[in-house]
């Protein structure tokens, strides 16, 4: 009996133990994670004779001068770049998941001949990055006159084999055939039917791909890069590129600190509200690797 | 009356319905043809050209066969073959991101699904380490930039701490501006792997561990004994889609080091090659990379397809036995 | 989930709608008038368009387009060319009308069909304007495309206090007599060393007062490269400056550099043209850690020119007569070129203007300088620069290589591999330049 204690509680030492580690790794990884971010915020609240002077963790006075600075840029156009970005990541995101769904229930639901090899083309161009095609297809815009135009970042977005993978599956799962046969028999036509049954039925797997989407969209930076120099079409991580590459050494750098907090704020306010349906939707099977 | 009873008694007339079937996927071929498989074709066949812009003369385009290939493998006078050594540069920073990246993932995996341990404040932990997965990689190596810069803040930490003197140089010193690339991919990247994990382990039967444990196993046993070998389809499948988004490693070497890979086009990677001579017009080079950038990703790809499709083998099986967790 | 789902949807509608609107309304609202109601510009940075919008009053109806990349790794000129060759194909309003070319690749603009013939509307250069910036502007038949709106001259300026403290005078006659040739200027380093200082702040400050006083230009008529015995001899100056700790290791455009010209800046001499005040040198005027009235002139041990920002106008432009008006405003306007000496201290380009300044005993710059007459210093210089031995490859190449050896001088490579790092970006950016076998 009094063996079995001791066994107890050495056990319990070694839990205790394991547990102290397991926690300390897991805040020092929330630390780092959190740690640049942090230095960001604290640095974009500096002004840059502050800045000049060294590190500092603690937040200074001059966040909003820096903000209405960052704002007002005229080389930097801030908010045209935020709106641009905006265009295109909303609608990206809204074409990819409608037709991805729209493509996925087309060979969930129906049989028609080459079903099958439709499915198994799309699963293999699937790992195929658009890096490897941007070459023609920066050319044909060129060719099209449509640099500089919307049209080549978002409309692209209709043929996402990645969200299609992922909707096939969701629909796999959760709609089954019999309620595509009732909403016929009701009278329902194909499209109503994906409309107003199917649709709502996916709405977590939509909802998903579309934060996915918009975020990808919204963090794109090597097709637009090639296809946009006009200033009113600049998105935003060209800017942030910019702020690289151009007379850097004349930036008022709590300015520069500001740009970039102001580049990855909306994704960010997006996360803190999204976060547990974002995580979910990794966990449900995310193929973004 | 149960499903596959109405299914006997009332057969789906799926033949009326194909057309349908045609309509829904058409929206998507169409674009995938012409603006994805099109570009593909122009791409490789612009390989087999010289074709370029010298200033505001174009020269070409001239057929000349496999000469841009050539080209590309040709050793400069020091024995260098400059795309193995971007091919390298874009492997080792994959790698040196990509180990800490598996380790700690699968350690996390284990302590949250651990029900021993019994982690609390899941919820949290998760939410912070997959955060800087949705960050834009522009700004989030602008941001190491600015921080690690000679006028930058760590600089001057560091220097006041007495670790490093004055003339030291993040952005001179191969292994700092790959360890900062590798760094941030890892940052990027690990939380997103953990919750992959987490989701295969817990899509494990809790009968195996179960039984292991009756059998005497300790916990390091039936990890190896169970959890990896169970869960070994799912890890592989994240590290190959990995190494496919390795090898599109772009954004951040590029924005860091300002397209130049410094030092010494250690940190210039095969997609920054090709985006060069993709803003120099040089579309017979560029072509020639693309081409063998399509070749690596999609033998990658193919194993991708493979685990995909043995999935899929039965899909009526499968679908029936699926319980919504997928990879 | 329904709620952002009915968010976003709403929010693309609304742009999809103001999407919709916006061309529409481009498009139906032009009148077709002779003169086009849309002014395009493209640029490399913001100086140009600082003093457009200050000096050049637009004209009502006329909005003036910017569009500003920058010149780092080509992109300007990659960005600039696309447009250009699409240029025909392009609908009036959005056709390039004028556009800003630096020394380093004016050539290949110039001496194109992209550019236009500035005595087609009816602008004639001025005997006033600087002979070097009129050949520069002009193709090789002879006829001029554009104008520059400055002359740059350049020249050491030095920090003051730090002269006292290494020479025992800040004079700058007597600075001059001691750096006056590259001999002397070295030995001046090696003075500034033990008492603490650089000499430069850049390993590449000292580049231009060397490249452009080239006798051969970088590519032959045969499309070799070749290297002009004043590109080598900087970099064995270089090469001796970093080994002996004269200079940094940043790069001509960085803020390590830039930062030297602080108050706390430990840098005695910097190379640079009138322009270098306002683009360079905002850390010497900062009000708090700043060191205005520390700073003098001088020739230095070889005189030289940098830069230039040429105004040339592009074929197809249906703007013709606001060119010619704004080419008056920069090159002739005596107004505007006065305010623009006065309160911007730039060395404009016009004979008169500056002759005036530099004759002017109760002139001198006091916005950076201790109130020398820097004009008149400046006015000497500018009677020397001549135009020769360019090459459209210029800006690539004189970049490619500052890059390239920047790695050698800051320790992470050597000088060997610098330079096939150097022949292999020339590789890339240029496919048909021949590199020497050696």
């Amino acid at each position: 009996m009094k063996k079995g204690m001791s066994d107890n509680t050495r056990g319990l030492i070694k839990l205790t133990i394991m547990r102290v580690i397991v926690y300390a790794i897991l805040i020092f990884l929330c630390i780092l994670c959190l740690f640049f971010f942090y230095l960001m915020v604290v640095n974009a609240s500096r002004s840059n004779a502050q800045l000049a002077t060294g590190f500092s963790l603690v937040p200074q006075e001059n966040f909003f001068k820096n903000l209405v600075n960052a704002w007002n840029d005229s080389s930097i156009n801030i908010p045209r770049g935020m709106l641009n970005s905006l265009i295109i990541a909303l609608s990206t995101a809204v074409l990819t998941t409608y037709f991805s769904a729209l493509t996925a229930y087309g060979v969930h639901a129906y049989d028609f001949k080459g079903k099958k090899f439709v499915f198994t083309f799309i699963i293999a161009v699937m790992m195929i990055p658009s890096q490897v095609s941007a070459l023609g297809f920066i050319q044909m815009m060129n060719k099209f006159r449509l640099t500089n135009s919307y049209i080549p970042l978002i409309v692209p977005g209709i043929a996402a084999p990645v969200v299609f993978f992922y909707m096939k599956q969701y629909m796999e799962s959760v709609l089954p055939l019999d309620v595509i046969d009732a909403a016929r028999v009701d009278g329902s036509g194909e499209f109503r039917t994906f409309n107003t049954i199917v649709l709502p039925m996916c709405k977590p797997a939509i909802a998903v791909q579309m934060i996915f989407s918009f975020v990808s969209s919204w963090n794109n930076y090597f097709i637009p890069a090639l296809l946009l120099d006009k200033a009113e079409m600049k998105t935003v991580p060209i800017m942030i590129a910019q702020l690289r590459s151009a007379d850097y050494s004349k930036f008022d750098m709590g300015k520069v600190y500001m740009f970039i907090l102001l580049a990855i704020l909306p994704v960010l306010i997006t996360y803190i509200f999204l976060s547990k349906s974002i995580i979910k939707g990794v966990t449900a099977g995310s193929v973004k690797g | 009356m149960n499903k596959n009873d109405q299914k006997m008694l009332r057969p789906r007339k799926s033949v009326s319905y194909a057309k349908w079937g045609y309509i829904f996927i058409l929206p998507f071929f169409l674009v995938y043809i012409v603006f994805t498989l099109t570009p593909q074709f122009l791409t490789i066949y612009n390989s087999f050209f010289e074709n370029y812009r010298s200033g505001l003369k174009q020269i070409g385009p001239n057929f000349v066969g496999l000469d841009n290939y050539k080209a590309l493998f040709t050793a400069d006078p020091s024995g260098t073959v400059r795309i193995l050594k971007y091919a390298a540069n874009t492997l080792i920073l994959w790698i040196a991101g990509a180990i800490p990246q598996f380790v700690i993932a699968m350690l996390l995996a284990i302590f949250f699904t651990s029900y021993r341990l019994n982690i609390k404040g899941q919820g949290f932990f998760k939410t912070v380490i997959y955060m800087p997965n949705l960050i834009m990689a522009a700004a989030f190596s602008m941001l190491f930039y600015t921080l690690f810069s000679r006028v930058g803040p760590i600089q001057g930490l560091l220097e006041s701490w007495g670790v490093i003197d004055q003339s030291f140089d993040f952005f001179s010193v191969r292994i700092t501006v790959r360890g900062m690339i590798a760094l941030m991919n890892f940052l990027m990247w690990f939380g997103n792997t953990t919750i992959v994990l987490m989701a295969g382990i817990m899509g494990i039967d809790q009968a195996m561990f179960e039984s292991a444990t009756i059998d005497g196993a300790n916990s390091v046993q039936v990890f190896f004994r169970v959890t990896l070998p169970l869960l070994m389809p799912i890890f592989v499948y994240c590290l190959i889609t990995a190494m496919i988004g390795g090898i599109q490693m772009f954004d951040v070497p590029q924005v860091l080091t300002n397209g130049k890979g410094v030092p010494n086009e250690y940190t210039r990677t095969l997609v920054m090659y090709l985006n060069n001579y993709l803003t120099t017009k040089n579309y017979g080079m560029g072509g020639a990379i693309s081409v063998i950038l399509f070749i690596i990703t999609g033998i990658l790809g193919g194993f991708v397809y493979k685990m995909l499709s043995a999935q899929y083998k039965d899909p009526e099986r499968q679908h029936r036995q699926r319980k919504g967790n997928v990879i | 989930m329904k709620k952002v789902f009915a968010i976003l949807l709403a929010a693309l509608m609304i742009i999809g709608l103001a999407g919709c609107s916006v061309p529409s309304k481009e498009t139906t609202a032009v009148p077709k008038a002779e003169q086009g109601k849309v002014f395009n510009i493209y640029a490399w940075n913001e100086e140009f368009k600082g003093f457009f919008e200050k000096y050049y009053k637009v004209p009502e109806g006329v909005t003036v387009n910017w569009i500003i990349n920058p010149s780092d790794n080509g992109v300007y000129q990659q960005k600039l060319d696309e447009a250009l060759l699409n240029q025909a194909s392009k609908p009036a309003d959005e056709k390039i009308d004028m556009f800003l070319a630096e020394a380093d690749y004016i050539g290949k603009y110039v001496d194109s069909e992209y550019t236009m013939d500035i005595t087609s509307f009816g602008f004639k250069n001025a005997s006033t304007m600087y002979e070097y910036t009129i050949k520069a502007a002009s193709d090789s038949k002879g006829v001029c495309k554009g104008v520059s709106f400055q002359c740059c001259p350049a020249a050491v300026i030095y920090r003051k206090s730090i002269a006292k403290d290494v020479l025992g005078t800040d004079v700058p006659a007597e600075v001059q007599a001691k750096i006056d040739s590259w001999e002397k200027f070295d030995a001046v380093a090696a003075e500034a060393k033990a008492k603490g200082y650089y000499m430069t702040a850049s390993f590449a400050e000292t580049f231009r007062a060397f490249s452009n006083n080239c006798t051969s230009p970088w590519v032959d008529a045969n499309g070799n490269l070749q290297f002009d015995p004043q590109i080598t001899a900087w970099m064995d100056q270089t090469e001796k400056y970093i080994q002996n700790g004269y200079t940094l290791t940043a790069g001509v455009w960085d803020a390590e550099k830039t930062n030297e010209m602080f108050k706390t800046g430990k840098t005695m001499c910097f190379f640079g043209p009138a322009w270098y005040y306002n683009f360079c040198m905002t850390n010497a005027q900062d009000p708090e850690n700043g060191c205005v009235g520390d700073w003098c002139l001088v020739k230095g041990p070889q005189a030289y020119f940098w830069g230039g920002t040429w105004l040339l106008a592009a074929t197809g432009s249906d703007n013709t007569a606001m060119l010619k008006d704004i080419f008056e405003t920069f090159t002739v306007n005596t107004d505007v070129l006065n305010k623009m000496v006065k309160d911007d201290s730039q060395y404009v380009n016009n004979t008169d203007v500056v002759k005036a300044f530099a004759e002017d005993p109760n002139y001198g710059n006091t916005s950076i300088l201790d109130g020398q007459n820097d004009i008149a210093i400046f006015y000497e210089l500018a009677k020397d620069i001549k135009w020769e031995n360019h090459t459209n490859y210029d800006q690539l190449l004189n970049e490619g290589l500052q890059n390239k050896l920047q790695e050698f001088y800051n320790g992470s490579v050597d000088e060997e591999t610098a330079m096939l790092n150097f022949y292999n970006y020339i590789g890339e950016v240029y496919p048909e330049i021949v590199i020497p076998a050696n």
